[in-house]
C-alpha cells in the first residue's frame, strides 16, 4: 500500500495523537473508582475511530499498531504490547465492520469497539496467566465499557462536528 | 462527502442494538463465569479491612495476575500469592494444586508483624497490621476440608 | 425518539454501577462481621441471622464502651483514674469495673495468688506493659515492686473501690474474657442464632456453624507460633469460651535467655512452670457468673501453677465447671476428661496425648 506524503504525515499526526491521549488517560485513574485491573478510559480510541471513518480500515490498522509499539517501548513494558494489541485489533476488527453496515452513529461504534477492546484485553490476560481467572472480570469489564464507549463515542462526535467546518478533507481526500 | 465514510453524529436505534448486544453479552458472561465461581474455585476469599470496615474484597486468584498494596494510618503494605513452600510460585499455578494463600509480601510499619505472619492458606485465617489498622482475611473452602479451623487459640 | 436513546444509552451507566458490586450472596451465608482494634489486640467478631448486623455493630460499641473504662493507658478511664488517686467512687464511666474488681479478688483468692491484677507495677517493670522497651529488672527493684503485689488488699464495696497506697492494677488478663461474657448477653438480646468471636487469645463460640456442625477452634503449637496450621489439636466447640495462655504470644530474648510476658506474682519473673500453653474451656450456657472472665483469669493463673497444681486445682474445684488442655514443655498434651470427645489431637503434631480423669 502506497501512502502519499500527506497522508502519511496525517497518520503519523494521529498516532502522536493517540499516543497523548493514551498517556493523559493515566491522570484519570478510572481504576480508583472501579479497582479491576484493566479498567481505562479509552481515550485512544477517540483516534481510531477517527481514523476509521477519514483514513479507512487499513491506514486505521497502522495507526494503532504504531502506537501499540510505540507505548510499550515507552512504558519499557513489552508484555503489555499483547494487551493492548489484542485489544486494539480486536475493537479495530468489530468497529470496521459496525462502520461498514452504515446504520449506526459513532456512538454505537465506540461502545461495540469499547467492548471488543475489553474482551481482546481479557483475552490476553488468560493467555499470558494461563488462567481463567481474568475472565470472572469480563461481566464488569464490558459494563464498564458501555460508559466509556458512550464517552469515546461523544468526543468522537464532537471532533467530527468540529472538523466539518474545517478544510482538513483536503489534506485526506487525495 | 470527504470521510472515506460519512460519520452519523447522532445516536438512533442501531446504536441501541449494538448497546443491548453487550448488554446481553455482558449478562451472559457473568452467568457463564460467576455462578460456576463458587465450586472452581480453590481457597476462596480474601477480604481486607481498613479501619474496621472492609475496603476490598476479591477471589485468591486475582493475586495471581497483580499484588495490590493498602495504605492507612501512613502505613503501607503489599499482599501477594503465595504457595505454601515456594518462595514465588508461577505465574500458570492453578489452584487447588498445591496449598495456595495471600501473604504481605513488604510493610513499612514498624512492627513487621503482619509480613512475620507469612502464608495463611486457610479461610478463617487473617493477617493482622495494628499500625496501619488493617486485616486481612481469608474465608472460603478452608473450614470444610476437615483440616481447617474457624478460629485460632493462641 | 431521542428522549428514547438517550435513556438507553443512560441504562448501561447505571449498570455499570450496580455490575460494581459484584457477584450476588449467597442468602445462607449471610453474616456480619466486624474487625475491633481494641485492648491491644485485633478482635473479629461474626455474628449470624437476621438482625446480625445491629448486633455486629453493637458488640463494637460493646467493645469500645469497655476499653473506655477498662484501659490501662486511656487517661480518661476508671483503671486509669483508679491507679492515680488510689479510689474510685461507683459512677458514670465505672459500671463494669466494680463487677470485674469483685471477680479478679474471689479469682485471686480462689487461686493462691497466682492471678493478681495489682502485679502491674512489675510487668510494666519488664516492659511488657506496652509502648516501653523490654528489659530484665535488678533484683532489688523487683523485691521493691512485689512488696505491692497483693491483689487481696484491693478493698471494694459497693460503691467505692481503694487500692492500697503505691499499688496499681491492669485489667489485661480478665477484660477480654469479660467482653466475651459481656458479648453473650447482647446476642441473646439480639437473638442471634449463631455467632463467633475472637478476642486475642480468647474465643468465644455461640451456637454451632451454619452447616450445623460444632465451631472448630485450633490450638496453637506453642512450639511453632510464627506458624499458621500448627496445631496440638482442634476443638470441637458449642456455646463455649476458650482461652489460651503460653509464653510464646509475647517474649524477648536477651543475654541468650528467653522472658515471656506471663509474670509469677510470687517470684516476680516470667514463670518457669514446666507449661508452654493453657487452654481454658468453659460453657457459656445457663447462668453461671461470667464464665468467660473466669477462662481468661484461670488460663493465666494455671499457667503460672503449673501442670500438677492446675490439674490439682482443675479436680477440687466446686465452681462453674471448666476443662483445660495443657501443654509442657517435655512434649505432651494433657486433656481433662470433660474435653476428650471434643478435642481432635493432631496425631502428626509429635505430641504425646494424655487424658485426665
Amino acid at each position: 500500500m502506497k501512502l502519499t506524503a500527506k497522508q502519511l504525515t496525517v497518520c503519523a499526526l494521529l498516532t502522536a495523537m493517540a499516543l497523548a491521549l493514551s498517556y493523559l488517560e493515566n491522570l484519570f485513574p478510572l481504576a480508583l473508582a472501579i479497582p479491576i485491573p484493566g479498567v481505562k478510559l479509552g481515550l485512544a480510541n477517540i483516534v481510531t475511530v477517527f481514523a476509521l471513518y477519514a483514513l479507512g480500515p487499513a491506514q486505521a490498522l497502522m495507526i494503532l499498531t504504531a502506537r501499540c509499539l510505540l507505548g510499550a517501548m515507552f512504558a519499557g513494558n513489552m508484555n503489555a504490547l499483547l494487551f493492548s494489541l489484542l485489544g486494539g485489533v480486536a475493537a479495530m476488527l468489530v468497529m470496521t465492520g459496525l462502520v461498514r453496515l452504515g446504520k449506526l452513529s459513532v456512538y454505537g461504534v465506540s461502545v461495540g469497539g469499547a467492548a471488543a477492546h475489553n474482551c481482546g484485553q481479557t483475552a490476553a490476560a488468560v493467555l499470558t496467566l494461563g488462567s481463567a481467572a481474568p475472565l470472572y472480570y469480563l461481566p464488569v469489564l464490558l459494563a464498564v465499557s458501555l460508559a466509556t464507549g458512550a464517552v469515546t463515542g461523544l468526543a468522537a462526535a464532537c471532533l467530527f462536528q468540529a472538523l466539518g467546518h474545517t478544510n482538513l478533507h483536503h489534506l485526506i481526500k487525495e | 462527502m470527504f470521510w472515506k465514510s460519512s460519520p452519523k453524529l447522532r445516536p438512533n436505534g442501531w446504536d441501541a442494538l449494538v448497546v443491548l448486544a453487550v448488554i446481553a453479552l455482558a449478562a451472559g458472561s457473568a452467568l457463564a463465569v460467576w455462578r460456576g465461581a463458587g465450586t472452581a474455585r480453590g481457597p476462596g476469599t480474601v477480604i481486607v479491612t481498613i479501619d474496621g470496615r472492609e475496603a476490598d474484597r476479591f477471589p485468591l486468584s486475582n493475586l495471581l495476575e497483580a499484588p495490590r498494596t493498602y495504605s492507612n494510618n501512613g502505613y503501607t503494605l503489599e499482599l501477594v500469592y503465595g504457595l505454601r513452600g515456594m518462595e514465588n510460585p508461577p505465574p500458570d499455578h492453578r489452584e487447588p494444586f498445591g496449598e495456595a494463600g495471600v501473604r504481605a509480601a513488604w510493610a513499612d510499619c514498624p512492627t513487621q508483624d503482619c509480613v512475620r505472619t507469612g502464608l495463611i492458606t486457610r479461610g478463617g485465617q487473617s493477617i493482622v497490621c495494628l499500625p496501619a489498622r488493617i486485616i486481612v482475611q481469608l474465608t472460603g473452602t478452608g473450614a470444610e476440608d476437615g483440616g481447617g479451623v474457624d478460629a485460632v487459640l493462641g | 425518539m431521542r428522549r428514547l436513546i438517550s435513556i438507553t444509552l443512560a441504562l448501561p451507566l447505571l449498570l455499570s454501577l450496580t455490575a460494581c458490586f459484584g457477584p450476588p450472596v449467597d442468602p445462607d451465608t449471610v453474616q456480619e462481621s466486624i474487625q475491633v482494634i481494641a485492648m491491644d489486640t485485633a478482635m473479629v467478631i461474626s455474628t449470624y441471622g437476621k438482625r446480625s448486623t445491629a448486633a455486629a455493630y453493637a458488640s463494637e460499641d460493646l467493645i469500645r464502651e469497655l476499653e473506655s473504662q477498662l484501659s490501662r493507658t486511656e487517661e480518661e478511664s476508671a483503671v486509669f483514674r483508679l491507679n492515680g488517686t488510689g479510689t474510685l467512687e461507683l459512677g458514670e464511666k465505672a459500671e463494669d469495673l466494680f463487677p470485674l474488681l469483685e471477680a479478679a479478688d474471689r479469682y485471686c483468692r480462689e487461686t493462691g495468688g497466682a492471678f493478681d491484677i495489682t502485679v502491674a507495677p512489675v510487668v510494666a517493670a519488664w516492659g511488657f506493659a506496652g509502648g516501653a522497651e523490654y528489659r530484665v529488672p535488678g533484683k532489688a527493684e523487683l523485691q521493691k515492686l512485689l512488696e505491692l503485689v497483693d491483689g487481696t488488699a484491693v478493698k471494694v464495696t459497693d460503691r467505692t473501690a481503694a487500692l492500697a497506697p503505691g499499688q496499681s492494677i491492669d485489667l489485661g488478663g480478665i477484660a477480654k474474657g469479660y467482653a466475651a461474657d459481656r458479648l453473650t448477653d447482647l446476642f441473646r438480646e439480639y437473638e442471634i442464632p449463631r455467632a463467633m468471636a475472637t478476642l486475642g487469645g480468647n474465643v468465644l463460640v455461640w451456637g454451632n456453624r451454619p452447616d450445623g456442625t460444632p465451631w472448630r477452634v485450633g490450638v496453637q503449637d506453642p512450639a511453632r507460633p510464627q506458624e499458621q496450621n500448627a496445631f496440638v489439636g482442634v476443638l470441637l466447640l458449642e456455646n463455649a469460651f476458650a482461652v489460651t495462655s503460653g509464653g510464646y504470644q509475647r517474649y524477648f530474648e536477651e543475654s541468650g535467655k528467653t522472658y515471656h510476658h506471663i509474670i509469677d506474682p510470687a517470684t516476680g519473673f516470667p514463670a518457669d512452670s514446666g507449661l508452654t500453653s493453657v487452654t481454658v474451656v468453659a460453657d457459656c450456657a445457663g447462668d453461671s457468673d461470667l464464665p468467660g472472665t473466669m477462662c481468661d483469669a484461670f488460663s493465666t493463673a494455671l499457667f503460672v501453677m503449673g501442670e500438677e497444681r492446675a490439674l490439682d486445682f482443675w479436680r477440687n474445684w466446686g465452681g462453674n465447671p471448666f476443662e483445660l488442655v495443657l501443654v509442657t514443655e517435655d512434649g505432651r498434651v494433657a486433656v481433662t476428661g470433660g474435653l476428650a470427645e471434643k478435642f481432635d489431637f493432631d496425631t502428626e503434631s509429635g505430641y504425646v496425648l494424655e487424658v485426665i480423669s
